[in-house]
């Protein structure tokens, strides 16, 4: 038995067993503590070949051919050519404004704010290059010419515009740069084409916009109506639950429009004659996101234990403080180490979890159209470059 | 498993998948269609790449997309020939998992204990005009914060001639900053804040607290802190942001907590040097426990709190300066009382310095 009960046929199948999986994560995270988070990037490829090798396409198997070694050297070339400058600048930054030049600083701070974004654009670019020059199907894998440096420019540009008029260019901003990022890849010989309309978005994004307002003015209304009558206790009551309700509320109708944006993106795009679909409503997404949340709380299960272990809960001794002060260092240092430890471990392993999760999320639910030639899909000629996607680590943005 | 086995095949130039036949001439191979040959290759070029429904798949070197999946019971005579399975990554693989882990753990943990440990040793081989000019580019003249008045001036000279025996390779200021803080920085600046300064009951506190950030220059802490970070961001860039900052902040709490002590001790020392009673100090952190409300109800809270904050908790350190206090001793105050005044009101009598934080950051 395997994870792929229940799909129907199509294009894509996802065979793994998250037993399975467990097997590569527990591991992973183990060799991960030892080495000081080195092996991270070795990690994240082992999981990556996992995921991919149990995902069919039609009649193969995904291949997964990024290296370890290759995500290593990303993050080194991004901690230099990123993170170096960024703290030179940030130094530079504090030693203005102490000095009185709060101008400078100021402006000095909007530079490194445009220099950050671009790098997340080129960032996002440049792992969707990556994922897609290591991913294989019968042997032919895909990638891109560009090196998407102009890529990053549009980023910014339309990141800024798109909150511009009060913010309702978002839709238009997140369409165009996933047409503009998509039409640029290719997989074999063949071009990606991505055309994406975001007015068929743009209903569902209202919604979202105006539901604050909506809230808003519902909760005057009864506060007006109920604040006559009801208790002090009543309104602190209705408040705490209207923050609860607005959160609650304002989520799921962002969730909804996100379903929405995903689906005209991905039925937007076509390679050769094979169109995309994915059909996706919001209730899928929203029960992704539960069981996500459903992951932490159930690492916070062992979290919680260890605590009431420790009696904080109920009552905590302070050590003798006629103590040497070396004992009750000694002492809290050991409880802050187990407490580390009891922490880190559980929620070290959601991670893993949550990538298994909407991997298998994305191909139950992606379908494909049309046909594959299989004479006419020759190796994809791109340049493949030898460094990860080290930019993205750093900026812990997605790539898709 | 089945005693059946097949090979099928991609040339890497095209999608097409071909059912071979692989036919072995020594260490090389040809795989056979019905029609067609391709080969020869050389096993010593095959790379493993994965598994793939419990038959393994294999890649040629400088091939791109090119590939080998073998299933079902592979003949011995050729398993031999195909190069081993990679599970963690070539140098895992070759020590074998457990091995690996406790390799990889004490290397670690010494690599931590050098960071942890050097700065201590490493921070004083800094030329101090190295660290002059770090401190120099962070602080300049703090925006013109700095209060001089010609009498207040001279009597926090006169103070920290009384605390420091080299006081002239020190740089001590009052800024017009309405906080209850002081701070020690690169270069042997200390910077008092007006607010501090103004809520002291006697120029002893102003001299307790100014002890203790001398304590921080002279035992030459802020480099060390400095580079103890420097060495953990590197070593635990690695690691994932919480992950790596949590152990960080462990690890570098404890040792903060420490200089904090040798700070304290310092200023007691030193204190006692001068003959300046302890007991304002004391006063002070008693009036500090009052306010982060150690002692009250919320003092469970805080009892915890303070074992993972950066410094001792107030009323330990109290208790630590009234401690101190020598019976009988001959104890005189440390400015006298227009001298006290005028350190107290340098920063309204100096109406060129400039006030506050005119933008926070």
């Amino acid at each position: 038995m395997d994870d792929n009960q229940g799909q129907a046929a199509s294009a894509f199948r996802f065979h793994g067993k998250w037993q399975d999986f467990a097997r590569i994560a527990v591991p992973n995270l183990l060799l991960t503590i030892v080495t000081l988070g080195i092996y991270r990037f070795w990690a994240t490829t082992r999981e990556r070949e996992y995921l991919w090798s149990k995902t069919d396409f039609i009649d193969e198997r995904l291949e997964w051919t990024g290296r370890g070694i290759e995500l290593f050297i990303g993050f080194i070339m991004a901690v230099i050519l990123i993170l170096v400058p960024f703290f030179a600048l940030q130094f530079a930054t504090q030693a203005l404004a102490l000095r009185g030049y709060g101008g400078w600083a100021a402006l000095l701070t909007l530079v490194m704010f445009g220099f950050i974004m671009y790098m997340i654009g080129l960032a996002r670019f440049r792992a969707l290059r990556y994922r897609l020059s290591r991913t294989y199907w019968h042997g032919i894998r895909g990638g891109s010419d560009d090196q998407g440096f102009g890529y990053g420019w549009s980023y910014v540009w339309k990141t800024l515009s798109g909150s511009l008029a009060l913010g309702l260019l978002v839709p238009w901003s997140m369409m165009d740069l996933w047409n503009d990022r998509w039409n640029k890849m290719s997989f074999g010989p063949h071009k990606i084409d991505a055309v994406g309309n975001y007015a068929e978005t743009f209903k569902r994004y209202l919604l979202f916009y105006l539901a604050p307002i909506v809230f808003f003015v519902a909760i005057a209304v009864i506060a007006v109506t109920a604040g006559t009558t009801d208790s002090a206790d009543g309104v602190a009551a209705g408040a705490v639950l209207s923050v609860f309700i607005f959160y609650g509320v304002l989520g799921a109708v962002a969730l909804a429009f996100y379903a929405k944006f995903f689906r005209v993106a991905v039925a937007g795009l076509s390679l050769h004659r094979l169109e995309f679909a994915f059909p996706a409503k919001t209730k899928a997404w929203f029960m992704l996101f539960l069981g996500d949340i459903g992951l932490w709380l159930l690492a916070a299960l062992p979290v919680a234990a260890g605590l009431a272990a420790f009696g904080v809960f109920a009552n905590f001794q302070m050590p003798d403080p006629s103590a040497s002060p070396d004992a009750i260092e000694g002492f809290s240092e050991s409880l802050v180490l187990i407490f580390i430890g009891l922490s880190v471990l559980p929620f070290a392993l959601v991670g893993p979890f949550i990538r298994y999760r909407h991997w298998k999320f994305f191909v139950t639910h992606m379908e494909a159209y049309g046909e594959v030639n299989l004479d006419e899909l020759t190796q994809s000629a791109t340049v493949v470059s030898k460094h990860g996607e080290g930019l993205l680590d750093a900026f812990d943005v997605g790539a898709i | 498993m089945s005693t059946f086995f097949s090979a099928y095949f991609y040339d890497g130039k095209s999608a097409v998948r071909r059912t071979v036949e692989v036919q072995t001439i020594a260490s090389d191979f040809f795989l056979l269609e019905t029609e067609r040959r391709h080969g020869p290759f050389a096993f010593a070029d095959l790379h493993y790449v994965g598994d793939r429904d419990g038959g393994a798949v294999y890649g040629l070197d400088a091939n791109d997309g090119w590939r080998l999946g073998l299933s079902g019971s592979v003949p011995a005579d050729l398993t031999a020939k195909l190069p081993a399975k990679r599970f963690y990554g070539g140098w895992i693989d070759r020590l074998g998992i457990g091995r690996a882990t406790i390799a990889f753990a004490a290397v670690s943990a010494a690599v931590i204990a050098v960071v942890l440990l050097t700065p201590q040793w490493l921070a004083p081989l800094i030329p101090a005009s190295v660290e002059q000019s770090m401190g120099d580019a962070l602080v300049g003249d703090f925006g013109g914060r700095f209060c001089h008045t010609k009498k207040g001036s001279a009597a926090l000279d006169k103070l920290v001639r009384s605390l420091d025996a080299n006081p002239e390779s020190l740089q001590v200021e009052v800024a017009k900053i309405d906080m209850l803080n002081a701070v020690a920085l690169p270069g042997n600046k200390i910077i008092l804040f007006d607010g501090l300064v103004k809520q002291a009951k006697s120029p002893d506190e102003v001299a307790g607290v100014l002890a203790h950030e001398i304590g921080h220059v002279r035992e030459r802490h802020v480099m060390q802190a400095l580079l103890r970070q420097m060495g953990l961001a590197v070593v635990l860039g690695g690691m994932d942001g919480t992950g790596g900052s949590m152990l960080s902040g462990a690890l570098s709490v404890s040792y903060t907590r420490g200089s904090e002590r040798a700070a304290d001790k310092h200023s007691m020392k030193v204190l006692s040097n001068a003959s300046v009673s302890p007991i304002a100090t004391a006063d002070f952190f008693e009036r500090l426990a009052k306010l982060s409300g150690e002692g009250d109800g919320k003092g469970k809270l805080t009892a915890m709190t303070g074992y993972i904050s950066s410094h001792p908790l107030s009323t330990e350190r109290k208790k630590a300066f009234e401690n101190s206090i020598v019976k009988g001793k001959n104890y005189k105050p440390s400015l006298s009382p227009v001298e006290w005044t005028e350190l107290k009101t340098m920063c309204t009598q100096d109406r060129k310095a400039k006030e506050g934080f005119g933008l926070d950051f």
